[in-house]
């Protein structure tokens, strides 16, 4: 009652409608994603097939294909590594942006930051394609993964970025003239009281970052030279050939990934802020 | 406590000399040169958006001075960064580390400093008793009350042993009750470790009940510094009397000067003596400043008197607040002590006389 009161709006939970209008967006949102995980348990060898009886034989048989366990690592060890670098980055570019004086240029700066967020991916796909052959033809070095991997830095900064400067802005500067008044020098600061508080948005903008990573296709498929298969392409060339419900339990596996990353960052950032 | 004693043996503990601080086109601080002593409980006196704020930041390094110098004793430490002067702030929000236990935020600055984990236990164990926290050191400070994290505040800044304190309005969040314990804690604080406090409030008893020496600004200017005394029975111009307690104004001219007092002829005619300033004017049209408790109550006519007619009666409790106004409509008002015998106090719509005694009017300096 009191609570109604105070917020001064009316409650959204309570307008006629919302009920309905809520069951329909998170059915068309997780439908889906119910169906193919319960499918990757069904026992008939067709993809489209009506349930025949519950079998865990398509995981085994998909964490037993060597194809699919290379294509795993593969794109765990990238997005891990883009994770890390692009959030390194993303907290040194938050820092720049939300710290110090005001700077000529720092509104420019942020646009830079984030405006990769609205580029459509098949346009940075193509310009990096585009980059990475003009920087061929100049000096004859095989970049190989390293074409991927600074791909894919490059779109999960922005992503990395926002969370962190978020927290830094929500943060009482005070703290940090605190911390140089009792005698800390820049990095002294940075390291006991800084960085302490500003985890949660790291961890948050470093679990985005990994999944952006993880999950890109459109840029991925682009850029990626000969047996650079990461998992989404691998299970895209899969759907080409004969469906069985091993791709379910493939695509299950994938959103098993995604989901703990983003358990892990929530607990973490739940834990820290307390 | 012989370990607190402040190291600075003579001169200042700080020299401001002629500080300007601007803001862009706004000038925040106008021109302030202080000098605060060693051992001194000084605080600044001034009305929201005055400088006192600004002038605390420079102090402790997170402003720089447009113009002018900081001396900490002999050495120019205006354009040191803060966490290379011996200077301890105590911030208006406190500014607790939220990450870390009481232990842990007083002993920030000690590990700053590189003290040994042994010294640190030892002081941080010695501030907790100080500020009378014993066995708290492990709670988590947001754990604690608005008056606890007061205290963590004050025993965080105190246990580097800096040569100077800095206390931004440190008890302006908490009520009434704890303020006033938290005040007396703070004298006492002040006393047993040597420290110099600086300290800023806006509130004008808090800072006549606390300082050894106040500095009453307005609009980024110094405009008084003295004892509490000084500047409630000598104010220098008509801000500081005015801010400081309820007061009188009236208008005269100054007839005759001897020394460090005047003779002032009021508009009714009535000559008053009253005391001069070095910067006071020594003729022409003059205001006198005096309190309502030192205006006395006579019978109308009486010889030297000034006639009032009384408007209103207020009783206080402990005294009686008489509204009057003079023939020219000047409102004066007169505070009385009540006494057990009896209402002296005079009825409304009275005709009375009131007597300024020798000394106790002062000539503004405007
Ligand atoms: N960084 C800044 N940039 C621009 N103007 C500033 C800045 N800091 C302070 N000021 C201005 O300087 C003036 C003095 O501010 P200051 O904070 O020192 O006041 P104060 O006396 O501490 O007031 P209060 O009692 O409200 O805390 C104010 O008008 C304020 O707007
Ligand atoms: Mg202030």
């Amino acid at each position: 009652m009191a609570k109604a009161f105070t917020h001064g709006t009316a409650d959204v939970k309570k307008q006629p409608g919302f009920a309905v209008i809520a069951a329909i967006c998170i059915a068309v949102l997780y439908l889906p994603l119910m169906i193919i995980a319960t499918y990757s348990f069904n026992a008939a060898s067709n993809i489209g097939a009506a349930w025949k009886g519950f079998t865990i034989d398509w995981y085994a048989s998909a964490l037993q294909n060597r194809e699919f366990y290379d294509a795993a690592i593969l794109s765990i060890g990238l997005a891990f590594a883009a994770m890390v670098i692009s959030t390194v980055l993303a907290t040194a570019a938050a820092l720049g942006t939300t710290r110090g004086k005001r700077w000529r240029g720092q509104t420019a700066a942020f646009v830079t930051l984030t405006t990769p967020l609205v580029i459509p991916e098949i346009v940075t796909g193509i310009s990096l394609l585009a980059f990475f052959a003009a920087v061929a033809a100049l000096i004859d070095i095989n970049f190989g993964l390293g074409k991927l991997l600074i791909a894919h830095v490059t779109f999960c900064i922005p992503f990395a970025y926002l969370p962190i400067k978020a927290r830094l802005e929500g943060m009482d500067e005070t703290l940090e003239n605190a911390a140089a008044d009792l005698y800390a020098t820049r990095w002294q600061t940075f390291r006991y009281v800084t960085l302490p508080l500003v985890v949660p948005g790291i961890s948050s903008g470093a679990a985005l970052a990994f999944i952006v990573s993880f999950d890109d296709f459109t840029i991925t498929q682009l850029i990626a030279g000969p047996g650079e298969t990461t998992l989404p392409l691998y299970i895209y060339t899969r759907i080409r050939r004969a469906l069985t419900p091993e791709i379910n339990a493939m695509c299950t596996l994938l959103l098993m990934i995604s989901f703990i990353f983003i358990i892990l960052s929530f607990a973490i950032s739940k834990r820290r802020s307390q | 406590m012989t370990e607190f004693q402040s190291s600075a043996t003579s001169g200042s503990a700080v020299d401001m000399l002629g500080i300007v601080k601007d803001f862009d086109t706004f000038r925040a601080v106008d021109d302030v040169t202080l000098k605060i002593q060693p051992n001194e409980f000084f605080t600044l006196l001034g009305p929201s958006g005055c400088g006192k704020t600004t002038l605390l930041r420079l102090m402790a390094g997170f402003e720089t001075p447009t113009t002018g110098s900081i001396l900490l004793g002999t050495k120019d430490i205006s354009r040191l960064p803060p966490n290379h002067r011996p200077i301890n702030t105590v911030f208006q929000s406190y500014a607790l580390f939220p990450h870390m236990t009481v232990a842990e935020n007083i002993g920030f600055g000690l590990k700053m400093l590189g003290r040994s984990r042994s010294e640190i236990k030892v002081t941080v164990d010695e501030m907790l008793r100080l500020v009378r926290l014993e066995g708290r050191g492990d709670s988590l400070v947001t754990r604690l009350s608005g008056g606890q994290q007061q205290r963590v505040a004050l025993a965080r800044g105190l246990a580097p042993r800096p040569q100077i304190l800095l206390l931004d309005e440190p008890l302006s969040a908490l009520d009434l009750k704890l303020r006033q314990s938290m005040q007396i804690e703070l004298k006492r604080l002040q006393a047993e470790t040597g420290i110099t406090f600086v300290f800023v409030t806006h509130d004008q008893e808090e800072a006549l009940t606390m300082s050894d020496r106040i500095a009453v600004m307005n609009a980024g200017k110094v405009l008084q510094v003295g004892s509490s005394r000084d500047i409630y029975e000598h104010p220098a111009d008509r801000f500081v009397a005015g801010f400081i307690g309820e007061t009188n104004f009236l208008q005269g001219d100054l007839e005759a000067v001897d020394g460090m007092s005047g003779t002032v002829r009021l508009k009714n005619g009535v000559r008053v003596s009253a005391g001069l300033s070095e910067e006071a004017p020594r003729h022409g049209a003059i205001t006198i400043v005096i309190r309502p408790e030192h205006i006395e109550i006579t019978d109308v006519g009486a010889a030297g008197s000034i006639a009032a007619t009384v408007a209103t009666v207020v009783y206080f409790g402990t005294d009686t607040h008489i509204h009057t106004h003079l023939a020219d409509g000047t409102p004066v008002i007169i505070r009385q002590q009540n006494r057990r015998d009896g209402s002296r106090a005079p009825q409304t719509n009275a005709l009375i006389g009131l007597v300024l005694p020798l000394g106790a009017s002062q000539v503004l300096r405007d």
